[in-house]
């Protein structure tokens, strides 16, 4: 949360994730340089810039296929939810070692010739009409100008500027992005590997991100939707101190009813910073706290707490005996709504 | 305890301390994570497949006839490093070849310097600039005659369609789909194209490209390059080189 925009706002929980990541990455390109590519069995030496575009072109999948992975971990298991804090970071990286890959790509394969690289990479080969033999390239760079766009847009400023529904299906791109490079090695690179071993790890890493999203989608099935005004969010008792039970009012819309100490109140479920799932978060210091990135909000009115100024959407609750009921129609963001007293039996 | 320090189900808030109960499990991801990225990439890099024994040497000179069609070649007369009679294929450095340089000197005596690249039956020069890779031989006695043609036959051969300059060496690998577009520029900019049949001819599974009138191949070839064809034509001798002179309306991609 943030009252200015800052280039990064650094603390040290970023601090270690960054440092994770690099030394992942520093990791994936030396073992794959120095130990790796050492021991391949080879009559003469691969060329160097080869062994490079191989690494960091290598190290980018798997990078995108393990921030893909992050989402539907996260929902299987909360303990993931921390890898999910400062994924913008991890995908900005992922976006450096494809660029890496991407230069010394045009500046071997479609350098030295009397045709500029640029206009090499999408002239030299133009068989489109085939599936083997077909351009890969064109693939490679689809994935990288979207990678481009998600890190140039990944900034909170863009993100207040576009509203976190535009933001939020922009960065959907990275599933098109993921498609489009799986078609480029699968078409490209892959075709030549003798070895079955890179396609087991680039079969098994694109097969256990669509394996983790089925999971995920599996485990979490969409609610009903019914079409009274109160829609019934369940027992009253049923709902922890500090935790709330996330209510389906439409399609698009949930709530999350928090209980807090002795009451309780119904805000939107969607965090007005990412959209992340209020639902899932808890009270902290009396405030709703996002899983994703920590937004916090008031139960009572959706209000950030001074001097922040993000708000959410309120709803009004009524209980019937011990069964709470939230009216369909939301408040604007911000509106106070009088937190609901709990039942007497409620313990 | 803070309210985020819940023993049971401990929560984790970006801009505050990591829960207690939480850093073990995230310690551990981390150093799953740090594994999978160095397993990965040895696996990865220890598993790419021989880019095959081209390779290339130190710098070589040779005098010889030029012979034009349907690619720059040398019959070499005199040489350290190859014998007389052996046949060099000649090209320029990087994705250039050397027919603008040797369009006047058909049929001359020639001495030629360049970087040596082979693989195979296949050698081939990668001239030097000007005339310090290619220049005629002053006051030479008249060039001895070239070898003819000797006709080995119609053929259907399956093979790779190469760029002859990186196949032998230049580029390790030279051959394949990720290579594809580079030798197609190679192609464009005059390099000699080489098929490498799955079968030997007479012992020998490199083969010069020509079309089927014994000129350069035309751009049909482009979409073909680089993936299994099977092609037809008439295998030609030319001293040690063999020559597949091909009919382009024959290739298909091999089943």
């Amino acid at each position: 949360m943030s009252v200015k925009y800052v280039p990064v706002q650094w603390n040290p929980n970023k601090y270690v994730y960054d440092a994770v990541l690099l030394v992942c990455v520093v990791l994936y390109i030396f073992v794959f340089l120095e130990l790796g590519t050492a021991d391949a069995s080879v009559t003469q030496p691969i060329n160097g810039a080869i062994v490079r575009m191989r690494a960091f072109g290598s190290c980018a999948f798997l990078m995108l296929s393990v921030i893909l992975a992050i989402g539907p971990l996260a929902r299987l298991d909360r303990r993931f939810l921390p890898l999910l804090y400062n994924r913008r970071h991890f995908g900005v990286m992922t976006f450096a070692v494809a660029l890496t890959h991407a230069v010394y790509v045009l500046g071997w394969y479609f350098a030295f010739s009397p045709t500029d690289p640029l206009v090499a990479l999408l002239t030299a080969n133009t068989a489109y009409g085939q599936v083997l033999g077909f351009p890969f390239e064109v693939f490679g760079i689809a994935a990288l100008l979207v990678l481009a766009i998600l890190a140039a847009t990944s900034h909170d400023f863009w993100l207040s500027f576009l509203s976190p529904p535009v933001w939020k299906s922009l960065h959907l791109l990275i599933y098109p992005a993921y498609a489009a490079v799986v078609a480029h090695v699968g078409l490209g690179y892959l075709q030549d590997a003798t070895n079955p071993a890179f396609a087991l790890l680039f079969g098994g890493a694109a097969m256990a991100v669509g394996a983790l999203h089925l999971a995920a989608w599996l485990c979490c099935p969409a609610e009903p939707t019914v079409a009274d005004e109160w829609v019934a969010a369940g027992d009253a008792g049923d709902i922890p101190d500090g935790r709330a039970v996330i209510v389906r009012l439409s399609p698009s819309e949930r709530a999350a009813v928090f209980r807090n100490g002795r009451t309780l109140s119904a805000v939107s479920n969607a965090c007005a910073h990412q959209n992340g799932p209020l639902g899932e978060g808890r009270i902290v210091y009396g405030c709703i706290t996002c899983p994703w990135h920590g937004f916090q909000y008031r139960p009572e009115d959706g209000c950030s707490p001074a001097p922040f100024t993000e708000k959410i959407p309120t709803y009004d609750l009524k209980l019937e005996g011990r069964t709470v009921l939230v009216r369909r129609t939301a408040h604007p963001p911000g509106t106070r709504v009088e937190p609901t007293p709990l039942p007497e039996d409620v313990a | 305890m803070s309210d985020a320090e819940d023993r049971s189900d401990p929560f984790f808030i970006g801009w505050a301390a990591a829960p207690g109960r939480l850093r073990p499990f995230l310690a551990g991801v981390g150093l799953c994570l740090a594994v999978l990225f160095g397993g990965v990439g040895y696996i990865a890099a220890a598993t790419q497949a021989d880019p095959g024994s081209g390779s290339g040497g130190r710098r070589e000179t040779a005098i010889g006839v030029l012979a034009y069609d349907p690619y720059p070649l040398l019959y070499v007369t005199e040489s350290e490093r190859y014998p007389a009679g052996h046949t060099l294929l000649l090209s320029g450095n990087a994705k250039f070849g050397v027919q603008d340089r040797a369009s006047a000197l058909d049929g001359r005596l020639v001495q030629v310097s360049g970087g040596p690249v082979s693989r195979g039956d296949i050698d081939m020069l990668r001239l030097r600039g000007g005339t310090n890779g290619l220049s005629l031989v002053e006051d030479a006695p008249e060039a001895p005659p070239v070898p003819q043609p000797v006709s080995l036959g119609r053929w259907r051969l399956t093979g790779e369609i190469c760029d002859g300059q990186c196949v032998a060496g230049a580029m390790r690998p030279g051959t394949g789909l990720a290579h594809r577009a580079c030798a197609n520029l190679c192609l464009i900019g005059g390099v000699p194209p080489v098929f490498v049949s799955t079968a030997a001819v007479e012992g020998e599974e490199f083969f010069l490209l020509a079309d089927a009138d014994g000129g350069p191949v035309t751009d049909a070839v482009l979409d073909h390059v680089a993936i299994l064809v099977e092609v037809e034509g008439e295998v030609e001798r030319r001293g040690n080189l063999l020559v597949f002179r091909i009919d382009p309306g024959s290739l298909q991609v091999a089943p």
